[in-house]
């Protein structure tokens, strides 16, 4: 759906997006990761037509950005905002318009939307009536209207109260299921596990982790296990350390040994599991651990990954 | 990315259809021209009363210590015009009210500005014994304000018939007093040939290239304002990027320009309309007409100078932070636009003067001085000034287009600081 290859931008001489490539699969909710000054609104301004990259090239379903293209893409900004003195029904058609709607059809589709967030009986209600969430809804829908088929929101999530951030999530589940690609940037870590199918993580404009959430986690475990339950018996095999953490003992794995062979062997002594989970760091460890750590220093200094690397690393769903 | 025309027009009926139900907007076009009738219509009505009441002299106390208004008339008579005379008298010669005035004659000043402090007369005239050969007079009046001398001519008219009362019949006494009252002027026609100058023409001489001028600024600013405040309005409300994500740049200013340039135009046409209706009985009572090579010229102006300050004001709300300095920074060409006004009659007066002449060619000014220019001659402009004043402007609108389109397009995902001078040089020549 979205292949971005090697794309680069700088500003004074200085690269701010710098020799980055992914694709995006039709259908996939994507993250796009990164601290803040990474590059992530810039390569995003790319994506979208706003800004034109010095080098490489953005392609969007086998064709380039900007053009007819424009009509496929939404975006919702993390520093958005919406016209305060419109009535919600006429933003959401004005912006159903621009993207190619008959006029009776973007409000017909805007009243649609406003019904799937629960705002129909605001319809005609000036925007700056409304709280901060709703309006937040609001510009959710300016996003939706026209059904993009690349929908890219950066901190969709941000100033939500749970209830809402359920409703955004539902809606977002929908979209994905309808076909709709989505490229998701945010900081909410959680919510990337939860949503995401493949992540993209860039620092100081270079990617820095690229593939699925599930790989990505899995390639920063520390051989480990955690289990909980009984006491864990002495002198399990393959297992060269066992610490008490909160949600019971961290075993720590011999480099032969596999979490298969180690839970047959606490079965065998009798040990009573609750649990036994692959020690796999929540995103946003790694997440810190790649931006404090800097550029490819958990790759044992050997320099950035290569995009060729990178790129191998997120083929393999 | 191709330009679509449609989605240009899309923002364009929003920007404009927005702009013209707010509240501001309607409150602007009803009030702002009953503000503007009211306090002309106060000032005319004040002013002309004045004036008025000035005229409506009373009794003079006349001191003559040069013995040389023996044979004086008693008493004279000062024509006062009525209160709407300006359009009566255009329309037929409207007959004016007729208002006595006494002399009485005192032996000393000091007896007379007695009189004149207990209001038995309204004021003193001294005549020294030297008058004739001096001509110096004292006029001692109560009254100090601006229309404190417009009676002077009412009292002179008196003195001379006066002076030669005694040497002359009554009836050149008469024309003694007013030897011009009967003049015809004539003036050449392009033709070349003398016509009898219209004094009712003088007046519209003057109000159409005033007038135009003033319109084509009138809207320069207004349009100008509201695409400043659209602009930068739309930038604070950080709405642009998702906008720009769906449409172009230059999709985005073709919009505005149109729409909220729109608005700033309907704004002054319809206070041209409400000028028009007071306007029109003086205008045709003037035989005004209007050419159409000066219509079509008007309307050339019109169209270049608005969209070359439109772009301009623009290009100014795309790099400013906010819609206060935004203003700031358009006050410059605001002002530019109102130089002619100050030059007024020079370029009216002496509309081939080197002034008037570098002021029309000058893209900031010429709009509003080359009308004016026009409307001053009946067109009579030389065509090579004309030629050259429409090629400067129209390059000039194409650089402010094709410039603010490109400062456009950076400086509205610029928010919190405004960019340097090289900066903007930088955006321009990037593109």
């Amino acid at each position: 759906m979205l292949e971005v290859r090697d794309v680069t931008k700088s500003y004074d001489g200085r690269a701010v997006v710098n020799s980055v490539s992914f694709e995006v699969q039709p259908g996939e909710i994507f993250a796009l990761l990164g601290p803040n000054g990474a590059g992530k609104t810039t390569l995003i301004r790319m994506i979208t037509d706003i800004l034109k990259p010095d080098s490489g090239s953005i392609m969007l379903g086998g064709s380039p950005v900007g053009g007819d293209q424009r009509a496929l893409v939404s975006y919702l900004p993390e520093e958005r905002g919406v016209y305060k003195r419109a009535r919600l029904v006429d933003v959401l058609a004005y912006f159903g318009e621009l993207k190619g709607m008959k006029s009776p059809d973007a409000r017909a589709t805007a009243m649609r939307l406003l019904e799937k967030v629960e705002l129909a009986g605001h319809a005609q209600k000036q925007v700056q009536t409304l709280s901060k969430g709703m309006q937040q809804k609001v510009q959710l829908c300016t996003a939706l209207i026209g059904d993009p088929r690349l929908l890219i929101l950066d901190e969709p999530f941000t100033g939500l109260d749970p209830i809402n951030v359920q409703l955004f999530e539902r809606v977002l589940q929908e979209r994905r299921a309808a076909g709709t690609t989505i490229l998701l940037s945010t900081h909410q870590m959680n919510k990337v596990e939860q949503l995401c199918d493949r992540a993209l993580m860039i620092n100081r404009g270079h990617m820095v982790l690229y593939g699925s959430v599930r790989e990505i986690r899995r390639r920063h475990s520390g051989h480990a296990v955690v289990v909980s339950g009984g006491a864990v018996p002495d002198g399990v095999p393959g297992v060269s350390r066992v610490a008490k953490v909160n949600e019971g003992h961290l075993l720590t794995l011999e480099p032969t040994a596999t979490p298969e062979g180690v839970l047959r062997a606490l079965l065998e002594r009798g040990m009573s599991l609750r649990s036994f989970a692959l020690d796999e760091p929540p995103l946003e460890d790694i997440f810190v651990k790649v931006v404090t750590e800097g550029l490819g220093l958990d790759r044992g200094q050997s320099g950035p990954p290569t995009v060729d690397e990178l790129m191998a690393s997120g083929s393999a769903r | 990315m191709s330009f679509s025309l449609a989605r240009g027009m899309i923002i364009a009926r929003r920007e404009y259809l927005s702009t013209i139900r707010r509240k501001a907007f309607v409150f602007s076009l009803l009030l702002t021209p009953m503000v503007f009738g009211l306090v002309t219509a106060i000032q005319v009505l004040t002013a002309s009363d004045e004036a008025k009441q000035a005229l409506k002299i009373g009794s003079i106390a006349v001191v003559d210590s040069a013995g040389l208004l023996g044979s004086a008339p008693r008493k004279f008579e000062t024509e006062v015009l009525n209160k709407d005379d300006a359009t009566r008298r255009l329309k037929a010669k409207a007959e004016p009210k007729r208002v006595p005035t006494t002399i009485e004659f005192f032996p000393d000043q000091v007896s007379a500005l007695a009189a004149l402090k207990s209001g038995r007369v309204s004021q003193v005239l001294v005549v020294p014994p030297d008058y004739l050969a001096r001509g110096q007079l004292r006029r001692f009046k109560l009254s100090n304000n601006l229309f404190s001398s417009s009676d002077e001519r009412a009292v002179g008219r008196w003195l001379a018939r006066s002076l030669v009362a005694n040497a002359v019949d009554s009836v050149r006494a008469d024309r003694a007093s007013r030897p011009l009252s009967g003049i015809q002027l004539f003036t050449p026609t392009k033709s070349g040939e003398y016509e009898l100058h219209d004094e009712s023409r003088e007046l519209i001489d003057f109000f159409v290239p005033f007038g135009m001028g003033l319109l084509l600024s009138i809207a320069i600013v207004t349009g100008g304002q509201y695409l400043l405040q659209g602009v930068s309005e739309e930038k604070e409300s950080r709405i642009l990027e998702s906008l720009l994500c769906t449409v172009t740049s230059e999709e985005l200013m073709f919009g505005k320009l149109v729409g909220l340039g729109g608005a700033g135009l309907t704004l002054v046409a319809a206070w041209t309309l409400m000028g028009s209706y007071f306007v029109a009985p003086l205008a045709m009572a003037g035989k005004f007409h209007m050419s159409p090579l000066l219509l079509a010229f008007g309307v050339l102006y019109f169209m270049l100078g608005y969209l070359f300050y439109a772009s301009l004001m623009t290009g100014i709300g795309a790099i400013a932070t906010n819609l206060r300095e935004a203003n700031q920074m358009a006050i410059l060409f605001t002002f530019a636009n109102f130089v002619p006004f100050y030059m007024l009659p020079k370029i009216i007066g002496h509309p081939d003067s080197g002034l008037a002449v570098a002021l029309s060619l000058f893209p900031l000014t010429a709009p509003t001085s080359m009308l004016m220019r026009l409307a001053a001659t009946d067109v009579g402009v030389p065509a090579w000034q004309i030629g050259a004043s429409l090629a400067l402007l129209a390059g000039a609108a194409w650089l402010a287009v094709v410039i603010s389109a490109r400062v456009f397009r950076i400086g509205l995902l610029m928010y919190g600081k405004s960019p340097t001078l090289p900066e903007i040089i930088r955006w321009a020549r990037q593109g």
